[in-house]
């Protein structure tokens, strides 16, 4: 029975920008449990990365946590400042891997090196031993010929494995909570897929639990077991990855489903949603998504939705599941969703289901 | 041939290769012996990952780029290679680009109103100012835009609607042929949609013709209707598009559609992606060449793998 | 926790597609931008009032004072010479009777001239080549050894040799300059055309037709503003300490102008005995190139847009 390892409760996140406020995360609560992969799906401005920046204190310098907290291991991590109290968390219990290998790695140091420093600074190992090991977990990432290429310089590796070598340097502590923070939004499909591979491989094989950040809602059909979506700063529904696909209750949901090219008929419109994210350095009333929602309520303009629950892990910050709302279906377009794509795979159709 | 007989070919590559220049090194190839044709009023679709060569063919076929050897024709007519003013500036007329990146392809510094004017003010294609701005008020409601936009400023606007200013100032020009270089890959994802739909819309209403540059298949499904596969410089499939994925063939076809997750749980997590074990160098060779398996599907291989492919396919 | 909400808000909303469309921002505009970011420091509001001030009465005092370098009307009056400032006489008086106040604003007068004149036509020639360079391949190919050529040549020595050979004077000084600078302008913006000539958007104005010589106007130097503005406020105060140290070598303006230089030359030998003439016409100097320099550099920033609201 897996249980709870990190609990954020009313995270409330804002930055300074000249002399305004910008509410980044607008009051978020979550559970994650051991184990498990949970994705954060969200467009730009939705507030993704800077909430899972706040579990390893890497908001930037103009950023504060304004109200919540983050129980880990029965400390607040909101309540740790300086960079000595994260040292014993950042990079060992919660590690993260970002978007662009690029500007993760030093490019002017060896990757061993870069991989070796890490091992060195959190366990008490000799050089050689840590190089052992730093060859160790490069052969595990998938780094052919692993100890040649411990001396060689970023820029001679390929995007793809420049990342692997990001996941290694993140894994090489063992931490409990890795968040991959659109890792292969910046890689070829192929390589995407792989990377999807190696990490699920190293989360069976290792057992931590990850939190897989993306826009892409084929990747989160892959990695995800528990789904959060989250739009203006808040997490307008989350439930299982189950759920979220064949189930969703929130406009916005519908919306990123609808939008699916794979839903597309040729010859037809592609849904889309009109309009512009909300400018959060102003208080929004109501729902934040009511602007842009053509079935909105005149409360969604009002009054800010509380959370309704649909089931035990299913739960939508939307006032269409109050019982006095209208009775509203979710699109054509995304019913009988996985009827849909199973066509489109079925025999004849590409994207085979494993069999040769 | 068969139901193409009657179609008309507006845009035709012949053997293109294009090489660059590494400093007085070896000369890098970023596409060899390229061939396809694109047909009066369809949309054809580019598709490849980074370094396949897909951006670099667009660009040629923009004249950006030089080829090293090859031809390619517009309508019948030269357009490679040196040109006349004349003929320059009929190339122009006719074929058009969308830009990528929505943040990149437009002048900040400019007004709405200038960066959509600039070719019409090239060729001085309007008759007065009140011409001009007309044409552009036009423009910007056919993208959906308002008129109010254009005294405004790049930056004053989102992603999607930077886009559509750059459709509307290709299609101001009146092109046949549209060259869109992965014209969605910068927005998000539900705006995609909407740039999308603008497309369609707008070549039906125009008659225009599409070559559509872009890696995410999914997108390329809904919206092409032939596909060539491009993979480090070499063009490895060209079929219709419910064809090439219902009988993908290629080897890298085969791992490029398998390797798009699909956004459906229950189907995502019993498959296992299908690795191309020469993805680092093209498979290549003296018997290899553009074979048609099926009727008007063509892959690139050697006499052995074709008769495989066909059987494969059930022909 | 269900507090009293009446039913009609249940009801639909109205949803307005074209609204979505709107700008709601005010518009914006470029230099208006620039404006309100320049005048936001306090500081540099005050620094532009007194450089201004300091410029435009050192162009008009020395028309109404009468003074000039060749002519000293007490040179025979004891009394007037080497009298400390006061409030008859403001910087005093030096060696040969002449108000010290009269001399300093006179040589900052043609100081500033100089580098003014000097620097507007070493920016208009170098931006000029500088934009057809960067465009240019070809160009590129043989201008970049002239270049570095030139640019090897110690300057100071270029301009002592030019200057012995085409004598002293206002409009031979200026001449030596354009000549010396204006290839290093020029290499400068080559550079910065060449970072931005191969960006999306220069390509899309090639696929529209648009001729090189507009692309430079519209597409490349208006983001070269804030650079040019950088590179022309350190030029200025640059161009005035040239000119200083040249005439102070006794090149440069020659004895028929006022000069700065030249008077700190013949002042230095009072240093210890009469300390004010030498340090004042120092003071000024120093006041007039560092508070150029620095409004140069606000301006600078100011015309940066990511410095703007």
């Amino acid at each position: 029975m897996s249980e709870i390892i990190i609990s954020a409760k009313d995270i409330e996140v804002q930055f300074r920008v000249r002399e305004n406020y910008l509410t980044a995360i607008r009051k978020v609560s979550l559970d994650l449990y051991t184990g498990e992969t949970f994705a954060i799906v969200g467009e730009s401005g939705s507030g993704k990365s800077v909430f899972t920046k706040t579990f390893t204190g890497m908001l930037e310098s103009n950023g504060k946590i304004t109200n919540g907290s983050i129980m880990y291991h029965g400390q607040d991590l909101t309540k740790l400042k300086t960079e000595k109290e994260w040292a014993s968390i950042r990079g060992v219990k919660i590690a993260t891997v970002f978007q662009d290998p690029m500007t993760s790695l030093n490019p002017i140091r060896t990757i061993g090196s870069q991989i070796t420093e890490v091992i060195e600074k959190h366990q008490k190992l000799s050089k050689s031993e840590a190089k052992a090991q730093a060859i160790s977990i490069m052969g595990r990432v998938g780094i052919p010929n692993a100890a040649e290429r411990f001396d060689n310089y970023p820029f001679q590796y390929s995007g793809g494995m420049r990342q692997r070598i990001v996941i290694a340097i993140a894994l090489s502590c063992h931490p409990e909570i890795l968040i991959c923070d659109e890792p292969t939004t910046a890689l070829d499909v192929t390589i995407q897929a792989q990377i999807i591979k190696l990490i699920k491989d190293l989360q069976k094989e290792l057992g931590f639990t990850t939190i897989y950040i993306t826009h892409d809602l084929g990747v989160v059909a892959n990695v995800a077991d528990r789904v959060g979506v989250m739009y203006g700063g808040q997490i307008i529904e989350y439930g299982t990855v189950n759920e979220i696909f064949y189930d969703p209750q929130h406009p916005y949901t519908w919306a990123l489903l609808s939008a699916l090219p794979q839903l597309g008929v040729k010859g037809e419109d592609l849904y889309y949603i009109t309009g512009t994210p909300p400018s959060l350095f102003n208080k929004i009333d109501g729902d934040a998504f009511a602007p842009r929602n053509p079935k909105a309520l005149k409360i969604d303009f009002a009054k800010e939705p509380p959370f309704f629950k649909v089931s035990d892990t299913h739960y939508a910050k939307t006032w269409l599941l109050d019982p006095r709302a209208p009775k509203v279906e979710k699109p054509a377009a995304i019913q009988n969703l996985h009827e849909k794509i199973a066509r489109m795979t079925s025999k004849g159709g590409a994207f085979h289901v494993r069999t040769e | 041939m068969s139901e193409q007989n009657n179609r008309e070919v507006l845009l035709s590559l012949k053997n293109v290769e294009i090489s660059f220049d590494n400093g007085g090194k070896q000369k890098f190839k970023a596409v060899q012996d390229a061939n396809f044709d694109i047909y009066k009023g369809e949309t054809f679709a580019l598709v490849g990952e980074s370094g396949s060569g897909k951006t670099t063919i667009g660009r040629a076929i923009m004249r950006i780029n030089e080829l090293s050897a090859g031809e390619i024709t517009f309508e019948g007519k030269r357009i490679s290679g040196k040109l006349s003013k004349q003929e320059d500036t009929q190339v122009i007329r006719n074929i058009q680009m969308i830009f990528q990146d929505p943040a990149a392809s437009l002048n900040e510094r400019a007004t709405i109103e200038y960066i959509i004017s600039e070719g019409l003010y090239n060729f001085h294609l309007y008759q007065n100012e009140e011409d001009r701005i007309a044409k552009v008020d036009r423009a910007l409601e056919e993208v959906g835009l308002l008129p109010e936009h254009k005294s405004r400023y790049p930056h004053e606007f989102s992603g999607g609607q930077r886009q559509r200013v750059g459709i509307a100032r290709a299609l101001i020009m009146e092109p046949k042929l549209v060259v869109a270089d992965e014209p969605i890959s910068a927005l998000d994802v539900s705006i995609r949609a909407q740039v999308l739909n603008l497309m369609n819309k707008l070549k039906n209403e125009k008659s225009l013709t599409y070559l559509f540059i872009a890696h995410d298949l999914s997108v390329v499904r809904f919206i092409a209707d032939r596909i060539a596969v491009i993979h480090l410089g070499r063009i490895v499939e060209i079929a219709e598009t419910e064809e090439l994925f219902a009988y993908p063939l290629h080897p890298y076809t085969v791992s490029l559609l398998s390797a798009v997750p699909m956004p459906d749980p229950i189907i995502e997590k019993q498959r296992e992606p299908i690795v191309y074990a020469d993805a680092t160098e093209e498979k290549t060779g003296p018997d290899y060449a553009m074979r048609e398996i099926r009727p008007e599907h063509y892959v690139y291989c050697t006499p052995e793998q074709a008769k495989r492919y066909a059987e494969l396919a059930g022909q | 926790m269900m507090e009293r909400i009446e039913d009609n808000l249940f009801e639909f909303a109205e949803f307005d597609e074209r609204e979505s469309e709107h700008i709601a921002a005010p518009r914006y505009s470029y230099w208006k931008s620039v404006w309100r970011t320049f005048i936001r420091s306090k500081v540099t509001v005050f620094l532009s009032i007194f450089v201004i001030a300091l410029v435009a009465f050192a162009l008009i005092q020395p028309m109404h004072s009468g003074y000039s370098p060749t002519v000293a009307p007490n040179i025979n009056n004891s009394e007037m010479k080497y009298l400390p400032p006061s409030s008859e006489h403001l910087f005093g008086t030096d060696n040969i009777g002449n108000e010290v106040w009269d001399v300093v604003w006179a040589g900052a007068r043609n100081s500033i001239l100089v580098s003014f004149v000097s620097t507007a036509i070493i920016m208009v020639i170098g931006i000029l080549v500088g934009a057809v360079w960067g465009f240019s391949k070809k160009m590129d190919k043989w201008m970049i050894e002239v270049y570095n050529v030139v640019s090897n040549v110690p300057y100071l020595l270029l301009a002592m040799i030019l200057s012995y050979v085409l004598g002293a004077g206002l409009g031979s000084l200026i001449f030596v300059m354009v000549c010396i600078d204006w290839i290093y302008v020029a290499y400068f913006i080559r550079t910065q055309v060449m970072i931005i000539r191969d960006r999306e958007y220069n390509l899309a104005s090639k696929c529209l037709g648009t001729k090189t010589f507009t692309m430079i106007i519209k597409n490349i130097l208006p983001y070269l503003v804030s650079v040019i503005v950088t590179y022309i406020s350190r030029e200025i105060p640059s161009l005035i300490s040239y000119e200083v140290f040249l005439s102070y070598m006794g090149l440069g303006l020659g004895t028929n102008y006022a000069s700065l230089g030249r008077t700190i030359s013949q002042y230095k030998s009072f240093m210890t005995g009469y300390p004010h003439l030498f340090w004042i016409p120092v003071l000024v100097l120093a006041a007039i190139a560092i508070s150029l320099y620095v409004v140069g550099q606000k301006l600078a920033d100011a015309t940066d847009p990511r410095t703007h609201r």
